[in-house]
């Protein structure tokens, strides 16, 4: 079994771990050794799992503290545990995306590598020309754009992303095609 | 509907994990039928098309966006099975490569958003594409965007019934169903009519663009 599988398994007991285990103690104890494991990169991957979970986290922090203030209860071992345990398994997510090669971690199946490499490189493409779509609407608009604007903006983008889905499909489908995929 | 980690209990994302490789095996299988120098490359693009759609924001009335998820789309023109693996890679590929939403939440979106919301917008299509082609594409776009919001909203607000400690806190999602439901399924009443219009205006669109290509 190769490093990478072994981490995609060690992840996984680690998400298992973190969701049995209820005590805030344990949580913060489990945070400190994902932590410790990040070495160097910890506050980065700390900042990282805190702006990630932040929204999310306070909506819902805040309507419980509120809920629970009116009911007359208290919140906070309730959301110290919740919180502890959401930023515990962001950041082992983050430090398992981070340490692990997630193609090699699957490479048992040549089919879904295959499919997984093309569908990522392809929507890091998709995801760049986004941000430029976004960006040449902006740089184009002295004013903030219209509703109409906007809507027009993204018909546009959406058509192009539809385009470009279609003859990249064809392109890789004689790609492989030239080169015996299937034949092999 | 980008759960993060620690919300959902493992009595349920555990069968939830079970019940969706059952169903990504069965998917695979049916797709495989199919799974040659063609449909592989598709399956790949339509996957980052699905992830890209994700990103592309509906403008609101008030300045505000709501996001398409095209799964509607996705499922009229190339069916539920396909629709159903390329909506969960690219769940998958949220996840793991990008960082975005949770690995427990995974198969509960996969089974929501991508087989309840397929099989429901292509069922919507074939009974009602012969009686009026636009009310149904739209139709199916609508309720592949609600279906989902719904049962991830039950999901959600079961949380605390499923998971509490002694004297009753909640372990993991901490709302019941009366704040989950109206809280979740109300906006995405609104993103439904965007998905709606994405799916009606996508198929149009696919059918100029295969027609050109065909030429």
């Amino acid at each position: 079994m190769n490093r990478d599988r072994l981490l995609l398994l060690g992840y996984g007991a680690g998400i298992l771990a973190g969701t049995l285990v209820h005590d805030p103690v344990w949580l913060a104890a489990g945070l400190a050794l994902v932590l410790a494991a990040a070495g160097r990169e910890a506050w980065r991957l700390l900042r990282r799992a805190l702006l990630a979970i932040l929204a999310f986290n306070a909506v819902i922090s805040l309507s419980y503290g509120l809920m629970a203030w009116w009911q007359d209860s208290s919140p906070w071992e309730t959301l110290l545990r919740l919180n502890l345990r959401v930023l515990l398994l962001t950041s082992l997510s983050f430090l398992f995306i981070a340490r692990a090669n997630l193609f090699r971690a699957l490479d048992f199946s040549r089919s879904l590598t295959y499919v997984l490499a093309l569908a990522y490189s392809q929507a890091l493409t998709f995801r760049r020309a986004h941000d430029d779509f976004r960006l040449a609407l902006a740089s184009r608009s002295l004013r903030r754009p219209g509703l109409m604007d906007r809507y027009r903006a993204s018909a546009a983008a959406a058509s192009w992303f539809l385009e470009k889905a279609l003859h990249a499909a064809s392109q890789s489908a004689q790609a492989l095609r030239s080169r015996g995929f299937f034949h092999d | 509907m980008h759960i993060p980690d620690g919300f959902i209990s493992p009595q349920t994302y555990l069968p939830a994990y079970a019940a969706a490789a059952g169903l990504w095996a069965l998917a695979a299988h049916r797709v495989k039928r199919r799974l040659d120098a063609d449909t592989l490359p598709f399956l790949a693009a339509y996957t980052a098309l699905s992830f890209v759609l994700m990103m592309v924001a509906l403008p609101l009335p008030g300045g505000t966006t709501a996001h398409a998820a095209g799964i509607g789309l996705l499922a009229v023109c190339f069916g539920g099975w396909m629709a159903f693996l390329a909506v969960s890679l690219v769940l998958a590929m949220q996840a793991l490569l990008f960082g975005d939403g949770g690995i427990t939440a995974l198969p509960i979106n996969a089974l929501a958003m991508g087989l309840a919301g397929s099989f429901a917008a292509l069922a919507t299509w074939k009974l009602l594409g012969r009686l009026h082609e636009a009310v149904a594409l739209f139709l199916a776009g609508w309720l592949s965007i609600v279906l989902p919001a719904v049962l991830v909203a039950t999901v959600l607000g079961l949380q605390p019934a499923i998971a509490h400690d002694p004297g009753g806190a909640p372990l993991f999602f901490p709302f019941g169903l009366n704040v989950t439901l109206p809280a979740v399924v109300l906006p995405h009443l609104l993103v439904g009519i965007g998905e709606g219009v994405l799916t009606l205006l996508g198929w149009r669109y696919l059918t100029r663009l295969r027609a050109r290509l065909a030429a």
